[in-house]
């Protein structure tokens, strides 16, 4: 039994790619505790945040994936009408999922801590848009390159998006935070 | 009849025409090598059969419920020989106006779900707010974690699902090699990107000032190994419990073990560490 084979660096690997974003992302956390984490429920929301955009571009990359190699979506087909479907319903979920990431925050806040700060609902929403602004032309420029390239978007995609949503959150939530 | 298909779906008719084209050269062929005198009104026909039975089953498969179209995806792959994804494509997005309302319809519910049960774990970190974020290196290993374990969730539920597909998941499962193989892989691998991870958050953390000492690096190394250990042998065997579960209910277990173990993943991950700060500080 080869324990160290083919797959245990290949999962080792996509690990590294994980990790990386993760760093990034701590370390972000880390210098702006005082701006991001003392705000009252934002450990309840980050999680989840953080997850939806990795499950919202990882999916959309998924479905753009199948859809090149089937030919249903063409390599330079960036306007065609099942793109523009599926930019539309993955900003859509993002700002849904947002909201209710936010409302949920907003009743613990209002129930255990009794502090009521419905500003939180209004920063995930913008951060959620303004993190869609910047993930989505990165997974759909990503999928089509990797694709031109010869490569298989769905060995590569998932890590890669994982990592990049991470970090494009976390920006767009300080940006948010600035605005608000 | 063609004009029709075209109006309504004009990119499943692109496939639509690929397989009608492949029938014909497969069936002119055929005709060629085979019986040559055949007459060739007959062949005509013989086609114009052929490509309505195609157009009749695809269109019942667009009209079939997602739950309810894997046996009709099995028998239409296994008869016209147009390969599962092409027909798993058609099936979701049978026409182009369909797509947005397909997708949102298919990921809002576990969108939401992955999310609640994510925000759950944050609650009762949230409980012990000041004492977490004033340990920096576990502020860093915070989505450092998250990701890594969710990505375990990942990769344990599609070998999972792939083993049980190919009838290596027996009854006695303890006993059981490629699972054995398989566990402790994953967890040699999360011990030493867990032990990577650490150091690049003690790294971190020193570089912007906080104080590392012995007493704080031995600590979060524990509480980070045992975090590692207790969620991948519990993402384990809910993967295996509940692959056995959907595959015995005739399910394609990769559909729900993925969203269910990366959720567990980031709710477990949680509260362990809330249970382990609170123990060792």
């Amino acid at each position: 039994m080869d324990l160290f084979d083919k797959n245990f660096r290949e999962i080792f690997s996509a690990q590294l790619v994980s990790i990386f974003g993760g760093l990034i992302v701590g370390s972000i956390l880390a210098i702006y505790t005082d701006k991001i984490l003392l705000i009252p429920g934002m450990l309840i929301l980050l999680p989840g945040f953080l997850e939806m955009r990795g499950n919202i571009s990882g999916t959309l990359a998924s479905r753009l994936s199948s859809g090149l190699f089937l030919g249903v979506v063409q390599k330079n087909g960036f306007k065609a009408k099942i793109i523009t479907a599926n930019i539309l319903a993955s900003s859509f979920l993002a700002v849904v999922i947002s909201f209710c990431l936010g409302l949920m925050a907003y009743l613990f806040n209002y129930a255990i801590l009794g502090v009521s700060a419905p500003s939180i609902i209004l920063i995930l929403v913008i951060a959620s848009i303004i993190a869609n602004a910047m993930e989505i032309p990165i997974a759909l420029a990503a999928t089509f390159y990797l694709f031109r390239k010869g490569h298989d978007p769905n060995n590569i995609m998932g890590p890669f998006v994982t990592s990049t949503g991470d970090i494009t959150s976390i920006a767009a939530l300080l940006i948010a935070l600035v605005i608000i | 009849m063609k004009k029709k298909i075209n109006i309504a779906d004009e990119r499943t008719s692109t496939i639509e025409n690929r397989v009608k084209k492949a029938y014909a050269i497969k069936n002119a062929n055929k005709i060629k090598d085979n019986d040559a005198a055949k007459n060739s009104n007959s062949s005509h026909l013989e086609h114009f059969k052929h490509h309505k039975e195609i157009k009749k089953h695809l269109d019942k498969l667009r009209s079939v419920k997602r739950e309810k179209s894997h046996p009709l995806l099995h028998k239409i792959h296994k008869k016209h020989k147009i390969s599962r994804k092409t027909l798993f494509y058609i099936k979701e997005y049978g026409t182009e106006t369909h797509a947005f309302e397909t997708i949102i319809k298919e990921s809002i519910k576990i969108l939401l779900f992955a999310s609640i049960i994510s925000a759950f774990g944050g609650i009762a970190l949230e409980r012990i707010k000041p004492l977490f974020i004033s340990i920096v290196p576990l502020v860093i290993l915070l989505p450092i974690m998250n990701d890594m374990l969710g990505s375990y969730g990942t990769i344990v539920s599609s070998r999972i699902s792939t083993m049980l597909h190919e009838g290596k998941v027996k009854k006695r499962l303890l006993a059981n090699r490629d699972l054995l193989h398989l566990f402790l892989q994953i967890m040699i691998i999360a011990f030493i990107t867990a032990a990577l991870s650490c150091a690049a958050a003690f790294i971190v953390s020193a570089i912007s000032g906080y104080p590392i000492t012995l007493h704080i690096i031995s600590r979060i190394v524990i509480i980070t190994l045992i975090d590692v250990a207790v969620i991948v042998s519990l993402l384990f065997f809910i993967a295996v419990a509940a692959g056995i579960y959907l595959f015995k209910k005739e399910q394609d277990p990769n559909n729900f073990l993925i969203p269910l173990t990366t959720s567990i993943a980031d709710f477990g991950n949680m509260v362990v560490l809330f249970v382990l700060v609170r123990v060792f500080f």
